[in-house]
């Protein structure tokens, strides 16, 4: 198990570098420069002042420097600064992290604990007409855009009670009430699809490990019905439901980009989306790279607890 | 991931008639079925379908509710809401399909080498595949499309290099599955020829899967596409695309919420087709897959 | 002193107009799509940044709503007879935010940071016919110009004054911001929030009315549309005309209206064919339906302007007296074929989407050109790319939104001249540069009118781009909010002036 792990984790800051590499080129290769950018369109601008400019940024030197300067940065733990402020990277991130943390941890754990009840529930009709109606709404979950259900709450909120604040973001800290008026829509907008997912998978699994060997051998030692269902049957089902959260975290967090965006909620989605428009490039850098290895890591500990929860699964 | 939540590929190959019958019998798989075939004649014959010139203006005709002459009405600038959707499928599909089939072309064959040649090879490329992986799937789009500009071309290209792993991964592993099952080994004792080997009898196994996962792919890919437009990257105005063309609505929802409420639902409508038809393909196809992403 | 007077007379007067009595106090809400890209009034070049940075920087003149040039920080100013010399005297008792005085020092610092290559200034060129700003006493600076320039006040106006002593002791400009304005800078919640406090210390004795400002950053435009009609927000500066309309029957919300310097055109590369030839470019004006695009892009909120904004009486020609303005498929294929095209042109038009009037104006444009012959091709780009190939000429043609000026030749030198910074077009006639030198130069405001009138008369049909329309400027209130002016040159200096109804 454990040099399991190890190896996952190398495995993991071979993936992260790969990332950074990719990261840097690609933000490199937009056309339009940060310099061109910073001075706008309709202004007077000399060729000099352009290559001061750059020169000032370092983007005069060669790419291989800059991803060299780079790297040693972050190793150090230094991300470098903004092109535009000058403020540092790390901090713009921070000031982010809960809020995008908030927007994916709440909405996956509410999905969890919504879809493990719902699943047996579910699980426990057999009626065909049931079964159809939950996997046409369950899919039709899935597949409604995001950014239009998020429209649709604030539309429909505003006509039902023009009063509640649904838009824009207020840390708890200063104003809790406010704080989880303004979270309830764009957290309901994440969880639903997700919901809608789990509670198809949770369903299915749950569905076909009833009908598995081991547990017609439970019920035939005389184990009751939700001792079958709680202490076997629930724990197998959980394999794929963890896989697939390990994937959906990335489903989310792309949701999270245009519900931030309708919301206007600060998160990690417009501080990229933005930096990418500025061709803010060590901005980008930094936060897609802290994205990617939030996201790696999720999917490593999926992989560890799968390991947990799994018996079958040998360590390769 | 490890070899538990791999697909398990079965060396049968389904019957194309017996596939058909059982789809048939599930009445969702009839829905997706349907829907889908209509959504694609739609946008195959969108310009005979379309009752106007999608790009004809009329503005002093615009935002206009359902009416004789506008079945689902018009929008800001005058122009047929219903002809725009029909070529919106057409521009939205177009990417879809056109994103799907670079990964299954790209991804599937890089899957399969690496499974079929092993060694440095695969680690190579499954390597890549996994900090491909490591991006969101958005994220990784909005790079790309940032990268080679818009345009539908440039956004099926980005949505597509997106899915590249999963049918990479998709693929590799029922090839493994085969590359070690003793009729692969047997033909090769009769001395066929290592294109000969993949082609007959890797190939066919893997459709099954295959379908599934495109349908799938494709019901996702549409609303990507919708989410890239909607942050101004995907399909540019003129060019009807469904997630512009809500996108674009949007800002008229309170005035006239018609375009908005009509674009929304073809998007469902087309995302859920493709979905309903990828999970009754895989519960008709392999029972066993049932609920799995 | 006198001009002092003058100075707060006007606000009062808005104030009482409507004969109510003013309520202090409150924080006014407002939504703006972007967060500033940095607060350094001499470096940002995005409106997102002047929206803010115009309520705690001053300037020694302003352009007041009806674009008249007043003082601001300096209470009055001399020209000399020869239009070389200009001396400005500061107003008394000035302090900046954290409490130093406003010297004459502080305003030639400003000059000399904008004009300094080291701060890449887009504003530099501005003050390029100045050779030395000096403090000719502690309230008092002179400028001294190479040559007269008669646009020189307006270009003043646009150069916010900064504390040398913040800057020089190491404060960083693009995220904290010192100035003499009614609003101090309190706090940059990044991507949610710019919060403003009242300056109790501000130089206009009782203003501002409110206690402070709150840009919240809402980026879609439905959000924004429905927070203001749900009450979360109270203020929507300078909308899009489509937003307007939406808004217009909304209970609960005021439009404020005026006329904005902007204008939307279609520029054309005369490098390139076929607009190269100025029959191809007239055969273009003729082929555009201008009163269409006014219903079409701005829901009939606008009016179609030649060359200079018809906000700029006293210079603008009627359009009428440009024949070109008459939509004529007819005549636009007349002169195509004249040109040698008899089977029409194909041309790609350049353009982004960042701004909904501008690409609107181009799918209303693709679709009227086509049947005179003009066959386009839209190539929506993002910003930054757009902003790249625009700068680069690389374009057949382009459609976009210009920024306008209160002053004629801040609306063209730049744009037309040989060389221009923003002559994109490539655009060469010596004629017109003979022209543009002497209406910078000269001072008298009769020989003025006349030039910028053979300027115009030249430039509107055959000129580097069609100028299509100027639209109306909105900004959108709640009802309550009292005492806003809008400014056609989407300033929000009324703000100071501006109150709650309670």
């Amino acid at each position: 198990m454990l040099t399991y792990a190890a190896r996952r984790l190398i495995d993991l800051l071979v993936i992260l570098f790969g990332v950074s590499v990719l990261v840097f080129l690609m933000i490199r290769l937009i056309p339009g420069d940060a310099v061109q950018i910073l001075l706008g369109a309709n202004t007077e601008v000399t060729p000099e002042q352009i290559a001061t400019l750059r020169h000032t940024l370092g983007l005069d030197q060669p790419v291989l420097v800059q991803y060299g300067g780079w790297l040693s940065g972050i190793l150090r733990g230094n991300l470098g600064q903004s092109v535009w402020t000058g403020a540092p990277i790390g901090e713009e991130i921070m000031a982010r992290l809960p809020v995008t943390l908030e927007l994916t941890v709440i909405p996956l754990l509410l999905a969890s604990a919504l879809a493990i009840p719902l699943g047996i529930l579910t699980a426990s009709w057999r009626n065909s007409g049931v079964e159809r109606a939950l996997r046409f709404l369950t899919i039709a979950g899935i597949t409604t855009p995001a950014f239009w259900l998020g429209t649709l709450f604030i539309y429909v909120a505003f006509l039902i009670a023009p009063r509640w604040a649904t838009i824009g973001y207020v840390p708890f800290s200063t104003d809790p009430l406010g704080h989880l008026s303004r979270m309830v829509l764009p957290v309901i907008a994440l969880a639903l699809p997700l919901l809608a997912g789990l509670i198809r998978i949770l369903r299915s699994s749950l569905l076909e490990v009833l009908g598995q060997d081991f547990i017609r051998t439970a019920r035939s030692k005389g184990l009751s019905e939700r001792r079958v269902l709680y202490r076997h049957a629930l724990r197998n089902a959980m394999v794929p439901l963890l896989t697939v959260l390990g994937i959906q975290a990335g489903y989310l967090f792309g949701g999270a980009i245009v519900v931030e965006q309708v919301f206007a909620i600060p998160g990690f989605g417009r501080l990229i989306v933005g930096a990418i428009n500025e061709r803010n490039y060590a901005l980008v850098q930094g936060s897609i790279l802290v994205v990617t290895a939030g996201f790696v890591l999720i999917n490593f500990l999926v992989d560890l607890l799968y390991a947990a929860v799994d018996p079958r699964v040998e360590y390769r | 991931m490890s070899a538990a939540a791999l697909p398990n590929a079965r060396p049968a190959q389904p019957r194309a008639r017996g596939l058909l019958a059982r789809l048939l019998c599930d009445p969702l798989g009839r829905l997706g079925l349907i829907m889908t075939v209509l959504i694609l004649l739609m946008a195959v014959f969108a310009g005979t379908l379309a009752p106007v010139d999608p790009f004809k203006q009329d503005i002093l005709g615009r935002l206009g509710g359902p009416s004789a002459r506008h079945l689902l009405g018009t929008d800001q600038f005058g122009r047929d809401t219903l002809s725009r959707i029909l070529y919106g499928y057409r521009a939205s599909l177009g990417v879809a399909v056109g994103a799907v089939t670079i990964a299954l072309l790209i991804g599937g064959t890089l899957g399969i080498l690496a499974a079929y040649l092993g060694g440095w090879f695969d680690r190579v490329v499954m390597r890549v595949m996994d900090v491909l992986l490591a991006f969101p799937v958005i994220l990784l789009a909005i790079g790309i499309v940032a990268v080679l500009g818009p345009g539908p071309a440039n956004t099926a290209l980005a949505i597509g290099v997106v899915y590249i792993p999963t049918f990479a991964r998709l693929l590799r592993a029922p090839a493994l599955v085969l590359k070690a099952s003793e009729y692969v080994s047997a033909a090769q004792a009769l001395g066929a020829s290592d294109g000969r080997v993949i082609f007959r009898h890797i190939l066919p196994n893997i459709v099954a899967v295959l379908l599934i996962q495109t349908s799938l792919a494709l019901s996702t890919a549409i609303l990507v596409e919708a989410s890239l437009s909607f942050l101004g990257l995907g399909t540019r105005p003129p060019t009807p695309s469904l997630g512009l063309m809500l996108s674009e609505a949007r800002t008229f929802l309170t005035l006239q919420p018609w375009p908005a409420v009509f674009s929304g639902l073809a998007i469902l409508i087309a995302s859920l087709g493709f979905n309903l038809l990828g999970d009754s393909l895989r519960d008709v196809l392999d029972p066993r897959l049932r609920g799995q992403e | 002193m006198k001009s002092r007077l003058i100075a707060l007379a006007i606000p009062m007067l808005v104030a009482t107009a409507g004969a109510q009595q003013v309520e202090r106090g409150g924080t006014l809400q407002l939504a703006v799509d972007q967060s500033p890209v940095g607060l350094d009034p001499h470096v940002a070049t995005a409106f997102s940044t002047f929206v803010v940075t115009g309520q705690i920087y001053e300037s020694l003149l302003e352009v007041d709503a009806n674009l008249k040039i007043r003082p601001l920080l300096a209470s009055k100013y001399t020209r000399s007879d020869d239009g070389l010399t200009y001396t400005f005297t500061l107003r008394p008792g000035v302090k900046f935010h954290n409490g130093d005085a406003l010297s004459a020092g502080d305003v030639v610092y400003s000059m000399n940071r904008v004009k300094d290559p080291k701060t890449a200034s887009p504003l530099a060129s501005r003050l390029s016919s100045v050779t030395s700003v000096k403090a000719s006493g502690p309230l008092q600076v002179t400028f001294t110009l190479s040559k007269p320039y008669a646009p020189f006040l307006s270009e003043v106006a646009t150069i916010d004054i900064v504390d040398q002593k913040y800057v020089e002791g190491g404060g960083n400009l693009q995220r904290a911001a010192i100035g003499t304005g009614p609003f101090v800078f309190k706090q940059w919640i990044p991507d949610t929030a710019l919060v403003l406090d009242k300056n109790p210390a501000y130089w206009a004795k009782g203003q501002p009315y409110l206690d402070g400002l709150k840009f919240n950053i809402v980026p879609d435009a439905s959000t924004r549309q429905i927070g203001l009609q749900g009450g979360t927000y109270q203020f929507l500066p300078n909308i899009d005309a489509s937003v307007a309309a939406t808004l217009k029957t909304a209970p609960g919300v005021q439009l404020l209206r005026s006329q904005d310097l902007a204008y939307s055109l279609l520029g054309m590369n005369v490098s390139r064919k076929p607009f190269d030839d100025p029959r191809v470019r007239e055969a273009l004006n003729y082929a555009i339906n201008r009163p269409e695009i006014v219903q079409g892009v701005y829901f009939g909120d606008a009016v179609p302007g030649g060359p200079i904004p018809p906000a700029l009486k006293t210079y603008a020609t009627p359009v009428s007296n440009f024949p070109c303005y008459t939509y004529s498929p007819a005549k636009a294929k007349d002169l195509l074929r004249q040109a040698g095209y008899p089977n029409g042109v194909d041309f790609s038009i350049l353009t982004f989407s960042t701004i909904k009037t501008v690409s609107d104006a181009a799918q209303v444009l693709q679709a009227e050109l086509a049947p005179a012959g003009f066959r386009a091709k839209i190539d929506i780009q993002e910003f930054g790319n757009f902003v790249q190939n625009w700068r680069n000429s690389n374009f057949d043609a382009f459609v976009s939104l210009n920024g306008g000026s209160v002053d004629p030749d801040g609306q063209l030198y730049r744009t037309v001249v040989s060389g221009g910074s923003t002559n994109v077009f490539k655009y060469k006639d010596p004629a017109v540069d003979a022209l543009l030198e002497q209406g910078r130069s000269t001072t008298s405001n009769g020989s003025r009118v006349r030039t910028y009138a053979q300027l115009q008369k030249t430039l509107a049909c055959r000129g580097p781009a069609a100028f299509l329309a100027y639209g109306a400027l909105y900004s959108a209130t709640r009802s309550e909010v009292q005492g806003f002016t809008p400014n056609p040159t989407r300033s929000l200096a009324a703000l100071k002036t501006t109150w709650i109804k309670r």
